[in-house]
Formats: structure tokens, sequence, C-alpha cells
């Protein structure tokens, strides 16, 4: 109990070190990021309101005013997600903009992640128990290739070839022109058709990862000495292999698990804006292009506070898994 | 995905408790070490191929001048050109010989990725070794330290630093990616490090006298050889792809010559669209076979220190 | 919102988990005959088209321009008017402004339009400034309305300031005047005069049907336009339109014939007029740029073929120095400038323009007082264009022997250089409005001169002349044609002498269109309006296309 306080602690003060740090940031910055948001949300045509003027400046930084004050209002607009206007989405508040685009991302992301996973996990089980053979060094040659293809360049290939040449995909987005989002069983095979090749580009390359992690766990896990003793005690090698080597060598996997599941928020940055699909990856990366310094710094702290999150429950979840954790 | 979604380490705890290689009293000199792990590495098949890449991409580097048919920057081609005898990968819409800019390419490609990756390493190294070996308040910090640069998730903070940049370079890449990749090794490398503290070869140099810092470089360290190089290859591959990354979203210097700025160039131009394909495919290629070689010489350094990864010949 | 939010995440999280079960047709489109459609290149969705029509805001769907009508729309090629909701207007004296108001025209939701709607629409944006993008109420002091003209009182003679007041969209009074806050409002239920209202809209399409009310309602031939959105990966775009998903799209390609003609060369054309002028602006405000004969020996020194060749595929031609766009503005070419205004590489001349500034070349190099000329050019790093422009300037000036680089920043970072004025030198663009007053008088006017440090919006150069501002504001209150074209020919002349900007070659307008389902599109030999998606040439081109 008292490690789960501790980390609790830590997480918070994490938490607010991160969030922080995002209100330093472009206060730091050479030049004047607020100005820049502001000439171009002037120069989207929309008058700037002075509620708009203030919830930027609260952002990326007030001229002429001391900062603690800005730092306690940047605390208060945070609380009440007001992050301002978007030189990109003028006419709706950045709040609005992400929330419409984190369900898309969370769920393809998130889901392919966690299939990449489990998939990556299980083939290196595989050539873990196999070490040696041909069978491993097809999956370890195989995910080292992968693993090195740059995903938006995969995903630019696979473009090009399964919806430019071969137009059996479609080129853009998450669902075809006309339709509003709904849980029709139509709109949900067209949100499936949309999704298969950006899907498989991030699986694709995100499966190695596991591959060899897992690999080398079992490889190492199955020379201790528990192993050994419990192969010579006649249980059998298939058991050994999933019962004892496996749950062990799953450990440090899990660690870095917790941390590719928090970056899945910003992970599919380039993906998504190669196969422009109406996600946060997307969002950030027209935020990016665009200089929209608002939605950039927004987007910034969801996916930092997504991260933060994703680690303090792998924390949690460690210590059930290894004891010896909590008297560390 | 795995720009920014930590790889797995390659090393364990418990990988390098009984083969302490290069420990104690025997400790080879380091050009013999170099020499022997350069032996141990090449007699792993995987790592030779890697070696192998991996020299190529170095020679083609240094000898670019005397390899490359042209200048890469010279715009004098005709544009839009499809591989023929004179550019043999064709040319940019800017009319540039795009096998030029491939042979060029290398050297920020691989400047990038070794620049960064040793100073990612460096940071990794000693904040992890530092942690783990003190417990309580200095590994509290750096523990600290650690997970916060852990939740500023690489790729975003690097776009995000490149749009406020005003002005970028090569250097600038190094700097930012050495900042942001160090965390994931230094995590591992501490729980590591934290791990060997109670292991007994450790304690009893500690019982015998040894100081802080020699117990951390001399036993601990070493234990930890194919965990640093892990560490630097990861970052090194990492660093790699996102200055391909930065490159190709307009957010790197466009005035460089790398691989990244030639699928920035297909990008603009659109190579798909005129049929180019060889513009997307090729610099794509290059940085996957460098990451490629990374990994695979990865292999041999986990052989290195862990006999049980080491192949059967 | 939160409802919608929710429902996606549902769909989403079936999407992934559902991978196999995979469905491949496409129902997007609806019910409704296809040959009946028009389907032009949406607005760009970021990820996804946010609703609005309020025709004010800057911010409103390109289908805005097809609900909602101006009084008249000058072409912006030649600057001539055509009339919409006004059958004409003149000038009583050269500060008040008549427009006959047409008679018989209703709203789409069947109320009648009148004058008083007109002078509702020009009051709104006084009430509302941020509402008044063309500054109206800058030059106009008051709106009233007389049986049915429409009369407006300039502050000063401002005649070329027509081509504002003729565009400004007019919306119905009886609808606007219980709007809480129109400047906040999206306007998502228009109701307008023109030729389309408001079908459907869905985040990555929306649907115009034609409005039967509409007052030359024969003069349409579409039942239906679909806006489907475009993506926010230019690359992406291309590939889309090349697919030929759109009766009319707006993208720059690369190697057009190959590319996208002969995909279906019977049906598939492109007319890329030119819609501006890319120029090397120079900072006039610091040596050796200040010194005229610099100037000429850069102008001079450039082979503009070349850069547009590479900057624009050779689409568009190098440009007069007249600052005229030709041959869209020809009627006002001053017959007495050579070729046209048309500069060619001259080494000789480039030479003895630049030794009457002092430089002379010495090993290779451009020296003046033991120093070599140096310039840093400025221009946005991902304007590729602009880029490939510049390389080739930088390569040419390096042949004679200056020190030239490029800086490639970021569009702000560009923006806040060109409007401080602390820059060498600029890429930027120059004139299009389709007026030559409008194009002079915002990069010659001293006004906008503004010291370096302090922001301008126009003149970046910095270029300062009384007799320049003398003949803006003689051709401000010109209403006669002849003083017209003696103000802008010896504005022409200023242009091509004193080189405020050196211009390079035209920016083009990317028109591209398929005639499998409509024809009359504008082209080369039929020039009515540039093929822009964006403006009020929406309007002009439905007026003009038939069913194929």
């Amino acid at each position: 109990m008292r490690y789960v306080v501790r980390k609790l602690v830590l997480f918070l003060v994490t938490l607010w070190a991160a969030i922080t740090l995002n209100f330093i940031l472009p206060r730091l910055m050479p030049g004047s990021p607020v100005d820049a948001a502001l000439a171009k949300l002037a120069s989207s045509g929309l008058p700037v309101t002075n509620a708009e003027r203030q919830a930027i400046e609260i952002q990326l930084g007030v001229p002429n005013t001391s900062l603690p004050q800005q730092y306690w209002d940047y605390w208060v607009a945070i609380v009440h997600l007001n992050f301002g206007t978007s030189y990109s989405f003028p006419s709706e508040t950045v709040a609005q903009t992400i929330g419409k685009a984190a369900p898309w991302t969370l769920t393809l992301v998130g889901v392919t992640t966690v299939v990449a996973f489990v998939i990556g996990t299980l083939l290196g089980v595989y050539a873990g128990w196999r070490r040696g053979k041909p069978a491993d060094t097809t999956v370890t040659l195989g995910a080292t290739f992968f693993a090195a293809f740059p995903p938006f360049w995969l995903g630019l290939l696979l473009l090009y070839l399964f919806a430019f040449k071969l137009p059996w995909f479609p080129l853009k987005g998450g669902y075809f022109p006309g339709e509003t989002p709904n849980l029709s069983p139509p709109f949900l095979g067209d949100a499936v058709y949309h999704s298969i090749v950006p899907a498989f580009t991030l699986a694709i390359t995100s499966l190695s990862g596991w591959v060899f992690g897992m690999r080398n766990n079992m490889i190492n896990t199955l020379g201790e000495d528990y192993v050994t003793f419990a192969e010579a005690n006649g249980l059998r090698s298939r058991t050994v292999a999933l019962l004892y080597a496996a749950r062990n060598a799953l450990l440090p996997n899990v660690t870095a698990f917790g941390l590719s599941l928090g970056a899945v928020v910003g992970g599919s940055i380039l993906v998504e804006g190669v196969f422009s699909y109406p996600g946060l990856g997307n969002l950030l990366y027209i935020a990016v292009s665009n200089h929209d310094f608002p939605l950039m710094q927004a987007l910034f702290l969801v996916i930092s506070v997504s991260m933060l999150v994703a680690i303090f429950v792998v924390d949690l979840i460690y210590v059930r898994l290894d004891p010896r954790v909590r008297q560390g | 995905m795995s720009i920014v979604s930590p790889v797995p380490p390659p090393e364990v705890p418990g990988a390098a408790i009984e083969i302490p290689f290069g420990r104690g009293s025997a400790s080879p000199g380091p050009l013999l070490f170099l020499g022997r792990a350069f032996l141990t590495l090449w007699s792993n098949r995987k790592a030779r191929i890697g070696l192998v890449i991996l020299g190529v991409d170095v020679l083609i580097a240094i000898l670019a001048p005397l390899i490359a048919p042209h200048s890469p920057t010279a715009t004098t081609f005709a544009p839009y050109q499809n591989p023929n005898g004179t550019n043999w990968f064709g040319t940019t819409g800017n009319g540039q010989d795009v096998f030029s800019q491939m042979v060029y390419g290398a050297r920020i490609s691989l400047l990038v990725g070794i620049a960064a990756g040793a100073a990612a390493t460096i940071i990794a190294v000693t904040i992890g070794l530092i942690a783990g070996y003190r417990p309580g308040v200095i590994d509290e910090g750096l523990s600290f330290m650690t997970n916060l640069a852990l939740v500023i998730p690489g790729l975003p903070l690097m776009f995000i630093l490149a749009a406020y940049l005003q002005s970028r370079s090569v250097w600038t890449i190094v700097l930012v990616v050495a900042f942001t990749s160090w965390a994931t090794g230094a995590r591992v490398i501490r729980s590591q490090a934290s791990t060997l503290r109670t292991r007994e070869f450790v304690t009893s140099a500690v019982f015998s006298g040894e100081r802080l810092l020699a117990v951390v470089f001399r036993e601990i360290l070493p234990n930890m050889t194919s965990l640093v190089a892990g560490s630097f290859f990861s970052a090194a591959t990492a660093a790699v792809m996102a200055e391909a990354s930065l490159e190709f979203l307009g957010l790197g210097d466009p005035s460089t010559v790398s691989w990244g700025t030639i699928l920035y160039y297909a990008e603009q131009q659109n190579s798909l669209l005129t049929g180019q394909w060889v513009l997307v495919f090729a610099p794509g290629l290059a940085i996957a076979l460098l990451a490629v070689s990374f990994t695979l010489i990865n292999f041999g350094v986990d052989a290195l220190s862990n006999p049980r990864l080491r192949e059967k010949s | 919102m939160r409802r919608q939010a929710r429902s996606i995440t549902l769909c989403a999280a079936a999407v992934v988990l559902a991978l196999v079960g995979a469905s491949c047709s496409n129902t997007g489109g609806n019910g409704s005959s296809g040959s009946g459609t028009l389907t032009i290149q949406g607005d760009s969705g970021n990820p996804t088209l946010v609703e609005n029509f309020n025709p004010y805001q800057g911010a409103e769907l390109h289908g805005t321009y097809l609900i909602y009508e101006p009084l008249e729309i000058p072409s912006p090629i030649d600057g001539s008017y055509t009339e919409f909701l006004a059958t004409g207007h003149k000038f009583t004296d050269s500060k008040t402004l008549v427009y006959t108001i047409r008679q018989g025209v209703k709203w789409s939701d069947g109320k009648d339009f009148t004058p008083a709607d007109v002078v509702f629409s020009f009051n709104l944006l006084k009430k509302y400034p941020a509402l008044d993008g063309h500054g109206v109420w800058s030059q106009v002091t008051s709106v009233s309305a007389s049986g049915n003209d429409v009369s407006m009182s300039f502050s000063n003679p401002n005649v070329p300031f027509a081509a504002s007041i003729a565009q400004t969209p007019i919306v119905p009074e009886h609808l606007w005047s219980g709007m809480a806050d129109p400047s906040k409002d999206p306007n998502t239920k228009p109701v307008g005069t023109g030729p389309f209202t408001l079908g459907a809209f869905a985040p990555t399409q929306y649907t115009l049907k034609k409005n039967a009310t509409y007052w030359q309602a024969d003069k349409i031939a579409p039942a239906q336009v679909d806006f489907p959105a475009q993506a926010s990966n230019q690359a992406t775009n291309q590939l889309d339109v090349v697919s030929g998903k759109f009766d009319w799209a707006y993208n720059f390609l690369p190697d057009v014939k190959a590319t996208f003609v002969d995909k279906d060369s019977a049906h598939n054309h492109y007319w890329f007029p030119p819609g501006g002028t890319i120029g090397l602006y120079l900072n006039l405000t610091k040596a050796p740029y200040s010194d005229v004969n610099f100037r000429k020996g850069l102008s001079l020194s450039l082979n503009r073929t070349t850069i547009a060749t590479k900057a624009v595929n050779g689409y568009l031609d190098q440009a007069s120095m007249s600052g005229l766009i030709l041959p869209n503005l020809k009627k006002w070419l001053d017959p007495s400038l050579p070729n046209q205004g048309l500069v060619t590489q001259d080494s000789a001349g480039a030479q003895a323009a630049f030794a009457q500034a002092g430089y002379t070349t010495q090993g290779g190099k451009l020296m003046k007082g033991g120093r070599q000329a140096t310039m840093s050019i400025v221009m946005p790093g991902n304007f590729s264009d602009w880029v490939a422009a510049a390389t080739e300037v930088k390569n040419e000036l390096t042949a004679i022997g200056i020190n030239a680089t490029l800086e490639l920043p970021q569009y702000p970072q560009y923006s806040q250089a060109i409007q401080g004025g602390t820059f060498d030198a600029a890429i930027g663009g120059f004139g299009g409005s389709g007026d030559p007053y409008t194009d002079f008088d915002l990069s010659l006017n001293s006004s906008f001169a503004t010291p370096v440090n302090k922001p301008t919006a126009n003149n970046f150069q910095r270029f300062k002349d009384p007799s320049v501002d003398q003949a803006l504001a003689t051709l401000a209150s010109a209403t006669d044609d002849t003083s017209k074209l003696q103000a802008t020919y010896s504005l022409e002349q200023v242009m091509f002498t004193k080189i405020p900007v050196v211009l390079m070659y035209y920016g083009g307008s990317w028109g591209l269109f398929t005639t499998k389902n409509w024809t009359g599109w504008p082209s080369a030999s039929n020039p009515y309006t540039l093929p822009t998606l964006y403006n009020n040439s929406l309007l002009t081109v439905v007026t003009h296309i038939t069913k194929a």
C-alpha cells in the first residue's frame, strides 16, 4: 500500500511538472508565439474577440503580466479545458476540435497497438522457444525488417499501391464523404473499410518491437535455474515455456507496453497525416504544419497527460506482477 | 509507431549476471576489448549482415564526392525524369539528380543517427546508473526526471520544438533527438542497476571498500554492455527515423540533402502522381536498411555479453 | 457534441474489432440521379468540415458563394462587371455611387428581396466592423435607399473601390435582423437569393440543391452541387483529382498533361491562367538594395524564363515588369514600354548597371569597397514553388558574383520578417486583384511604408515616392477612361524604371476540369473568369456551364 501511495504522489507531482512544462515551453521560445497565433487567427477573417485573445495569451504567454499571475490563469484555463481558439478551426473551441478527433485515434491506434502487442508477444515467445530453428530466423529477420520501415513511408507506398494504382481502398478519411458518423451497420462497415490500410501500416511497423523484446526475454528466462529445475522435474516443455518462462519474461515487456500505450495518442501523427485520418495525430500534423500554436499546445498537453496516466497504471499493474519491486 | 513507442529493451534483468564480461582483475584493455567485441559481433551471422550494411553506408558517406556522378544540388537536368542512363534514379521536379542526392544523403542520416544515439546514450547511462545505485533521494529525483522526460512524448515534442524554433539545422535535430530519447534507456538501465546492486559481486565490492563511482563503473556498468549498446542502437534508430519524419513534415532544413528531404520533396512534388515511385521508395528503403543494420548489430551485441543469445555455429 | 463524440467512440471501436468483416461498398452517394449533379472539389476538411455559411466571417464554406449573391461581380481578369442583384451602377459624382437594384428577386424562403435588404446588409457591416472584411466603412460614410436605387457616399473620391462594394454579399433583413451576434453566428440555415440552397451537410461533404425560384434559373444547369471535402494532405488531394472524382478542381499538378489530361484526354482539361505575380522583394531601406542601379543590375541578371520553368513547370510565363498581369490586363498596358515590359537576361547591361552602383567584378565576385555584394533571400520553407524559384535566383546571382543565401523559415517567421522590414530580399506575391489601381495602391502607396520594425500589411519593400502617391490619388478619383489610362501608364513606368519589386513570373490559378458531365468551363479561349474555387468565380462559372 505504501508503494501505491508513493506512486500516486509521484504521479501527481509529475502531472504538475508536465503541465507546467507545457506552460513554460512557448514562453521560452524565440519570437513571439502568441503574436504569431493572433496574427494567424486574425488572417483567417474571423474577428478576434477579447475573450479569444485572452485565452490564447493564457496558453502562450501574456505580455506585461507577472509570471505567477500568468501561471495561475493558465491553471484556471486548464481546469476549465479552455485552450483558446485555433487558427485552423476558428469557429469551434480547441477542446471541441480535440474531442471530435480523440475517439478515432484512441480506438484505431489503441486497438492496433494492443493487437500488435499480443501478436508480437506470441510470435516472440514462439521464436524464443524455437531458438536457432528456421522458424526463429524467419520471425526475427522479418520483424527486424518491418520495424525499420518508417511508418509514414510504408503508409505512402501502401496508399499508392492499394488506393491509387489499384483503387481497392479509399485514398483518405475515416468514412465516405457525405456520411455523418453514426452506429448504423453501413457506416460501421465503411469506417472499417477506411481503417484497414492505416491499421495495417501501424500494426506492421509496431509489431516487431514486441517480437524482439519477448524473444530475448524468453531466451534469458529459459536459461534461469528455476526453469531448468522445472524441466528437470519432468514438466512438459510447452508447459514450462508458457507457464514459467513466458510469465516471467513478460514483465519487462509490460513496462514497455505501458509506455507505448501512452505514446499511442501522439504516435500515429504522420501515418494519420498520410491517410488523412480524422484523428488526433492528423490534427497535430495539421497544427504543426500550420503553426497553429494554441491547438498544438493543447494537443501536446493531452498527449503528455495520457502518457503519464498510462505509466501510472502500468506501475500499479507491475507491482502486482512482480512483488519484489514493492521493497524497492 | 516505433519512432515514439519505445522499443522493448533488448536486454533483461538477470541476463548478464553470470557473465560479468570485462569485469574484475582480468579486465582487458580498451583496444583488446573493442577488437574482441568486433570479432564476437562478426562471428554472429545477423550482426555480420548489419556490420556490412553499416560499413557500406559509411563508405558511401565518406566517398560521396567520388561516387555521386553529379552535384546533389545542381538543378541543371530536365525535371520529373524517370530513371535513365544519366540520372540513374531520375530527377526531382527541380531537375536535381536523385542518385547523387541519395549518395550525399547518407552523410546526414549517419551523422544524425550516430551523434544523437551517442548523446542520448551518455545521458541515459549517467542518469540510469546513478539512480539505480543510489536509492533514496537521488534515485527519486532522477527517476522523476526520467519519468518526466518519458511523459513528454518524443516525436510530438520534436515537431513542436521545430515548429517554434526559427532556425533549424541538422544539429538542432541531433540535440532534440538526444534530449528526447534518453529516458527509455535510463529507465531500463536504472532497473537493471538496482537489481544488480543487491547481487553478491556488487555487495562484496562495496564491502571491500570500493568507492561509489568505482563500483558503479567497474562492477555494474560492464554488466550492462549490451544494455548500453542496445540503448545506443535504439536511440540511433530513433534518430534516423526522427530526422526522416521531421524532414518529411517540412520541419527540418529543406536546403540540406538527406534521405528525409528527398522524401519531403518527393511528397511536395508528388512523385507518386508523376509515377516516379523510385523517389519515394529509394530513400525510405535506405533509411530502413540503416535501421535494420543497427538492429542486426544489436543482436550481436546481446550475444556479446549474453552467450545464451549466441548462435550455435 | 458529446453525443456525437460517444457514437464515434463506439463505431471506431467496432472498426478495429471487426477488421475482418469489412464492407467495401460505397454508400456515400445518395439517391438523387448522378447526371444532374455537379461535383466540385470542396473546402479543406481539417480533418472534418465546420458548418459555416456566414458570408462575412471569412470562415464560410465555399458553397456560400452559390447561396448569397453580391450586387455585381467584377472580373478578376479584366475588372469588367457582371450584374447580379444590381442591374448597374454609376458614379453620379466622384464621391457618390448609385446602384440600381434588381426587381422580382425572391429569397429562397419565398420572401421578396428589396433594396432595404441591401441597405441592411451594408449597415450590418457598420454595426459589426469585424464582418467588414473589405473595409467598406473606411471609405463609405452612408448608405441609403430611394426607390430602386441604393446610393453610397464616399468620404474621398475612390472610384476603384466600387469593386469591393459590388462584391459584398447581400443577406435578408427579415432573418438577420433577429440574429443575436452575426459576427459569431455560423448561419447553418442559410437563406439567400442565389442559385442554390443548402441540401445536406455532413462532416466531409455538403450538398446544395437548386433554388427553383432563382431569378435566372434558366441559366443554372445542375440540379445539385456536391462539395466533397479535401484532405489536409495536399499530395492526397492531387491523387484524388487525378482519380477523376471531380467535375471541377483547383490544384497545382506536376506534369499536368501526363498526370491528368492523358488519363482521359477526350474530357480532361486544364487551364492555368495567371492569377498574380511572384517577385523578388528588395528591402529599400537597406543598401545596396536602395540603389535603383543595383536593382536594375539584379533585374537584368535574371533569366526569368528559366525561373518560371523551375518554379511552375513553365505552365506560366515570365512576368511583365510593368506590374500588370498579361494578357489579363493588356488593355491597361502602356504601349511605350519596350517589349510589353518583359525584361530578358542581359549580362552586359547588368554589369553596366552594377558599375553605376559602384560595383565591379573582381575574381568572379561583385565587389564594392573591398566587400562582396551579399543577399539573403527569405521565403516560407514549405512553399516549394517559391523555394524552387529562389534556388534558381540564387544560382544565377552566384554566377554573377553575388554571395546569395536562402533562408527557409516557417510562414509566421517569414511573415514577421517581411511585415517588419527585417529582410534583405524576400520572395512574395504581387497584385492579382484584377484591378491595376488596387494592385499598385497596395504595393506602392507610401502610407503603407512603415518604418522598419513597425509591421505593415503591404508595400513590404517600403517604397516611397510622392509622385506615385499623387498618381494613385488621381487614379482613385478618375471616372473617365483617358485619365485612368494616363495615371496607370505613369505607375507602370515607375514599376519598370524604378523597380520597386523585381517581378519574375506569374503565379497560376490551377483550374482542372472534365467535360464528361458539364461543359462551358472558363478556358484560354473563353476566359470569362479565373478558375478559382474560393471566391465569386464559383457563382460566375455555375451560371455559364451547361450539360455535356
